[in-house]
């Protein structure tokens, strides 16, 4: 759909009040059918749990909060497993899937070092993940 | 069957998302810098049409509300600590499985980053729940509950406040 250029944008996005309105059809649907609410940390929790098994398990189920968050697939991890294969299908499809390590608008700031981005990534990754818990998010 | 709608409800979430361009990190820090208000006019859709509609469905009895207590140590310190870590990694944690997914490979430091935070707070957990968690704890309380008014009373207002600040936006380019 891109004549000439060099590189190619992809298809043209939607509007976000219009991919925001259907997400709110689909949380609506979603409450109506399954009775299930939109979430994803709890998936964490019991992901981490999983990966923790592995290596002590008998830390995790010493753990009050892994009982309360039993490592399991349920719901709401398919839900967040769902989310990548969405987002992968639609870039795909839309030409706008970018194999990309670096954020252009971090680059431009912080330069192009993929250790500057990893760190702060992981660390950032670290503090949220441990906050959403905290407030129950 | 929960499995099967939890990944055809995710596989959707998951277009929508990718397709209005909200998993890009650019995107999230434009938001967050008050610059690029896209993410917040997404936010704000899907917050306004699922409050109408989950309340429609509660009022027809085909729903029940899933209410979150309101515990101010655990709100307060909790959301500045996700609202640190959202700046600086720049993806929702919740949706950067969708940022991996259209090809973002840094989300994934943020992944790795974001199941260590869950490992640690389960370490912590025990010494959260005897202090930052008994610090304000209000229980499971609504707005109109704490009003004592009838819920569309506070929902008619907020969604025209919503649809107010989206012209504001549109008038001012955000």
């Amino acid at each position: 759909m891109n004549a000439q250029g060099t590189v190619n944008p992809g298809r043209r996005p939607w509007s976000p009040y219009v991919g925001g309105a259907l997400s709110g059809l689909l949380v609506v649907a979603s409450v109506w059918v399954t009775g299930k609410f939109f979430g994803a940390s709890t998936t964490f929790v019991r992901s981490a749990g999983f990966v923790e098994r592995v290596f002590s398990p008998e830390r995790v189920a010493a753990l009050e909060y892994f009982v309360k968050e039993a490592p399991k697939v349920d719901w709401q991890w398919m839900f967040v497993a769902g989310i990548f294969v969405g987002a992968l299908l639609a870039s795909l499809a839309s030409g706008t899937f970018r194999w990309q390590g670096v954020p252009p608008g971090w680059a431009e700031r912080f330069g192009p070092s993929r250790l500057r981005r990893g760190v702060a990534a992981f660390c950032g990754g670290v503090l949220a993940m441990f906050g959403a818990r905290l407030a129950d998010g | 069957m929960d499995l099967t709608y939890g990944l055809v409800t995710g596989i959707l979430f998951g277009i929508f998302l990718q397709r209005s361009e909200v998993l890009r990190h650019d995107r999230q820090l434009g938001a967050l810098r008050l610059r690029d208000m896209t993410i917040v006019k997404f936010m704000l859709s899907t917050v306004v049409v699922a409050m109408v509609g989950v309340y429609l469905l509660v009022d027809l009895e085909l729903a029940k509300l899933s209410v979150k207590p309101l515990v101010l140590g655990g709100n307060v310190v909790g959301g500045l600590a996700f609202g640190l870590g959202w700046g600086l990694l720049g993806y929702c944690p919740g949706t950067s499985l969708g940022a991996l997914g259209e090809g973002r490979w840094d989300a994934l430091w943020g992944i790795l980053g974001s199941l260590c935070g869950a490992a640690l707070y389960a370490e912590a957990y025990p010494v959260m729940k005897a202090t930052l968690l008994t610090w304000g704890d209000f229980g499971k309380i609504t707005l109109p509950q704490v009003l004592g008014v009838n819920h569309w009373v506070v929902i008619v207002p907020l969604a025209s406040g919503a649809v107010l600040l989206f012209r504001w936006f549109e008038r001012k380019g955000l």
